[in-house]
């Protein structure tokens, strides 16, 4: 019969046989170099463009509130790096958001999201208050300091530690339980500043605050030294937090089965890896360092444990966690960046009458814009896409000879 | 062409003209970084015509599949549907264009019944399914084709080939011009197997182009009416396929079986080891085919084990690596997986467990594995209990294990070849507490090395391997335990190219003669005949037989067990 005549083709190998005019291809999309640079670098670029226009965004918000541009940014910019005393009191802020990212890093490696730094700031800063207010003031701060950090990292841990027996032993998501532990975990906070029997100071008055006695002062962490500078020693602490991290995550046999875990726990268990106990001490390691940042908050000044304070640290802590995608050093930049901007952001109020929210906002849209297009930062092959409304606007049918024709 | 082909009636009516092919690949090229998947393949398939698309895995068969389904453009070359070009955007811009596909694994959704997955992604633009019109075409499909459904039934309910069943109709739906079906035979068993390739026929003759990619050369010699053999990205011949009773297309040498497999692995067919060519399918992997058979290069009336190379005779002394008694796994529903299965390994013996797949044989090696609890029995390895112990306490004792599911449970994709190979042993590669990775480099050299592993570089991840490559550095990881005592591979040449196939083969055969006990679960009856001393077959999760595989009679005895037939 006749078949078509190029399906005649016999057995033998036809390597690169080009069908001459048919071959070129029009749609082909080898673009040029600079496009594909400029993909390789969307991981940068994408962030890059959510900053900017968070920045401007707030800038318009500014304006709303009063302030021109240039005000606001030189309020801003007097916050964050005026004085040294902005640049100490900024650090500080970004010491307690890396300390709580470094956690988040360390569950995320084994696939697990805590939400939850609020709550655990919020317990280890009242285990730590429980420490520092109790112990004697002839205590030297040799004794006093660890003990703090310690009952800190034991309080936030517990509290992390509910989550991660839920979902290592029923399953339920730790996103879900982390996250309303935080409520939970600030009501305790809150019980125990306004109850005398906890850690409400003496009521002398009825215009005694709902605070905790101030801690001793051995339970005070020292500065770092610098002039004009309220840096304190946390700084140094959560550097250290991350290094450590760092070191544990890339270089020992508990970071690879960490992350083997968060790849695949069915082939990490497969393997005699303890994939239940690594889950559950990912995420109260993530509690720990929460709770560290919430002693350190208490023992930086006012020395005090008071209701606002966990506010926003723990979410704040998450994002740099986000942000950072897995590496330490992008957290500690990131979380420099973020706790500038805090900072920047209290001088604004003071200096240009701007609420300091606005500097939330500013980093609530960089979270979304960061989160919404990540899906742009993930390498995919181009393609040109049909609109949807077009999609069955091809009329196959007509073209194809129908077999029930006969001849 | 036509007279060539079994009976095909509604085909007689597109010659004479000279019609474009219903699909046409010209110079198609994909390109994925360094790696040429596709390397300017021209490509013809006619209407009515079932066209076999053949390679080993790697070959670029999947990559073909994806670019005529929308899922990749190609990156030169182009696509012609009916003379036109045709460049899908999606799947779904290529299923409106009349290209259907079912893809080798099931796309179902378990908790919906038959109709309401047949009924998803259609006439979403409708305020309600279009059940009356669904109805009317299954029926037409039921005329037509003889394929019938359960509509009430659930999905996760069938059997694997009713599902496939399913899918088949659910590609057929829109009445395509072209169907892609993408290794179909790979789950099913012998008689699902022989009604596929019934329904596939049909299809094509209705005036469909049917692209049935597969790697089994029995299937292509059954229904195939021209093949193309794919090999590192190329064709590497294609042609008409030579049947009984008919030459070839003249002017055009017509493949043999003999062909394909020479086509396909770059040499002779009775060069291959018995198993290799049972893994091909040159042996028939279901009893006598109903048109006449292929003439296949390896084809004798009886089973092919004898004349196995490597059949050692197993020194079946010593006690028993592997003693399972009356172990009984019910799943998280209460339903029994597995039911009282008894079994015993000595040293030196391979043990094969046969049986269409879904029998209970998963769980069983799950439960063997530490994955699943065990609901009553027990399981002695080298003498001890290890019943309720985990997988870790299994591999201290000499346990290996090669998962079925190579993605989900052998491997972490994502860490890399070295990770892979070492993680069940990091402690040993502690040093002043960091992990010493120079000599976790080495070890994984000498690894990949030994087991013929075949990777860019140890740091690359698991995932930039080939299934085969995967499977080897499996095999690597669990064949080197220290001590090993018991082995066992699930589907170990599953998805495998024919070289990779030998290897794994190879290394099994050569762990049993240095006295560990192999247990080998496969859905691919005519390999377990040639590698095994005996082979179980799995039953409703039983296991029945055993039946010795130097039994003349052995294969026709196995393929009786399997239908649930008693012994």
């Amino acid at each position: 019969m006749t078949a078509p005549t190029s399906t005649t083709t016999a057995v033998v190998p036809t390597p690169g046989d080009d069908d001459g005019p048919a071959a070129p291809a029009p749609a082909a999309p080898a673009g040029p170099a600079w496009r594909d640079r400029l993909l390789d670098a969307r991981p940068v670029l994408v962030p890059l463009a959510a900053v900017l226009g968070a920045l401007a965004v707030s800038t318009g918000l500014a304006a709303l509130a009063g302030a021109t541009p240039a005000e606001a940014a030189t309020a801003l910019w007097e916050g964050m790096v005026g004085t040294p005393y902005a640049i100490g009191s900024s650090l500080n802020v970004a010491a307690v958001l890396l300390l709580v990212a470094t956690g988040f890093l360390v569950a995320h490696r084994a696939g697990l999201v805590n939400v939850g730094g609020e709550g655990q700031i919020a317990v280890g800063a009242v285990a730590a208050t429980a420490v520092g207010t109790s112990l004697p003031s002839t205590v030297a701060a040799a004794v006093a300091l660890p003990l703090l950090l310690l009952a800190a990292a034991a309080g936030g841990a517990a509290w992390a530690s509910i989550a991660a027996w839920l979902a290592v032993r029923r399953g339920v998501s730790e996103v879900i339980t982390t996250l309303l532990l935080n409520f939970v975990g600030v009501a305790v906070l809150v019980l125990s500043i306004h109850e005398e029997a906890l850690l409400r100071q003496p009521v002398t008055s009825s215009e005694t605050l709902p605070q905790s006695s101030p801690l001793v002062d051995a339970a005070h962490l020292p500065l770092l030294g610098l002039p004009d500078s309220p840096a304190t020693a946390a700084v140094v602490l959560a550097l250290v937090g991350a290094v450590v991290g760092s070191v544990v995550l890339r270089r020992t046999a508990t970071g690879v089965r960490l992350e083997a875990v968060g790849r695949s726990q069915p082939a990490a268990r497969r393997l005699g890896v303890p994939v239940d106990r690594l889950r559950f001490s990912a995420l109260t390691t993530a509690g720990a360092t929460s709770g560290v940042a919430g002693g350190v908050l208490v023992a930086s000044v006012p020395y005090v444990l008071d209701e606002g304070l966990a506010s926003g640290y723990g979410f704040s802590g998450l994002v740099v966690g986000l942000l950072a995608r897995g590496s330490f050093t992008a957290a500690v930049g990131i979380a420099a960046a973020l706790g500038f901007l805090v900072s920047g952001g209290i001088n604004l109020q003071l200096a240009a009458g701007v609420p300091a929210s606005i500097t939330q906002i500013a980093e609530s849209l960089i979270i979304l814009g960061v989160a919404g297009t990540a899906i742009w930062t993930v390498r995919r092959t181009t393609r040109t896409r049909r609109p949807w409304w077009r999609s069955r606007t091809t009329g196959r049918t007509a073209a194809r000879p129908a077999p029930e024709v006969a001849p | 062409m036509t007279t060539t082909l079994p009976p095909a009636p509604a085909r007689e009516n597109d010659d004479g003209t000279a019609a474009p092919p219903a699909l046409a690949l010209r110079g198609v090229t994909r390109v994925f970084g360094a790696h040429t998947a596709l390397d300017t393949v021209d490509l013809e398939i006619a209407a009515g015509e079932v066209h076999c698309v053949l390679g080993e895995n790697g070959a670029g068969k999947s990559t073909l599949c994806n670019i005529v389904f929308g899922s990749l453009p190609p990156t030169t070359g182009e696509v012609l549907l009916d003379g036109e070009r045709f460049a899908p955007s999606s799947p779904a811009d290529a299923l409106a264009r009349g290209v259907a596909m079912v893809h080798q694994h099931f796309s179902l959704v378990p908790t919906l019944t038959v109709q309401e997955n047949l009924l998803l992604g259609r006439g979403v633009r409708r305020l309600r399914p279009d059940r009356a019109g669904l109805a009317a075409r299954l029926a037409a499909i039921a005329e037509t084709l003889g394929l019938q459904v359960e509509l009430d039934a659930r999905a996760g309910d069938l059997s694997v080939g009713a599902r496939q069943r399913v899918e088949i109709v659910k590609a057929l739906l829109d009445d395509p011009a072209i169907l892609l079906l993408d290794e179909p035979t790979a789950v099913l068993g012998p008689d699902e197997v022989d009604s596929l390739l019934a329904t596939v026929r049909r299809v094509a003759a209705a005036g469909t182009a049917v692209v049935l990619v597969t790697h089994k050369l029995g299937e292509v010699m059954r229904v195939g009416d021209r093949a193309t053999v794919l090999r590192g990205g190329r064709v590497a011949g294609s042609g008409p396929l030579a049947r009984e009773g008919g030459a070839g297309t003249p002017g055009a040498p017509a493949l043999t079986a003999a062909d394909l497999v020479g086509l396909m692995v770059g040499r002779e067919a009775s060069s291959l080891d018995p198993v290799l060519a049972a893994s091909v399918g040159v042996v028939p992997t279901a009893g006598p085919s109903h048109d006449g058979g292929p003439e296949a290069p390896a084809r004798s009336g009886t089973p092919v084990p004898a004349q196995g190379p490597a059949q050692v005779p197993a020194p079946a002394t010593g006690d028993p690596v592997l003693t399972v008694r009356g172990l009984t796994v019910d799943d998280a529903d209460g339903a029994r997986r597995v039911d009282a299965v008894d079994l015993e390994i000595r040293p030196g013996q391979i043990v094969g467990i046969a049986g269409v797949e879904g029998n209970g044989q998963s769980e069983l090696v799950a439960a063997l594995s530490g994955a699943l609890p065990a609901s009553a029995g027990t399981v002695l390895l080298d003498g001890v209990d290890v019943t309720h112990a985990g997988p870790r306490r299994r591999t201290a004792l000499g346990l290996g294990v090669v998962p079925e599911d190579r993605h989900h449970e052998a491997v972490v994709t994502g860490l890399s070849v070295t990770t892979n190979l070492l993680l069940g042993r990091l402690h040993r590669f502690r040093r002043l507490g960091l992990l010493d990775r120079r000599a976790m480099r080495a070890a994984a050299a000498d690894l990949t090395d030994r087991f013929d592993v075949r990777t860019a570089s140890l740091d690359a991840p698991m995932s930039s391997l080939s299934g085969g490559n995967q499977q080897k550095a499996v095999l690597a990881r669990e064949l080197s335990l220290d001590p090993l005592r018991c082995v066992v591979a699930a589907q170990p040449t599953r998805g495998l190219d024919l070289g990779a196939v030998d290897d794994v083969v190879a290394h099994l055969r050569t762990a049993a003669a240095r006295g560990v006990g192999v247990l080998v679960v496969s859905s691919e009856l005519s390999e377990l005949l040639v590698l095994c001393d005996r082979v179980h077959v799995a039953y409703r999760g039983a296991l029945r037989g055993p039946v010795p595989t130097d039994a003349p009679d052995a294969r026709d005895r196995v393929a009786h067990l399997m239908t649930g037939a008693p012994a």
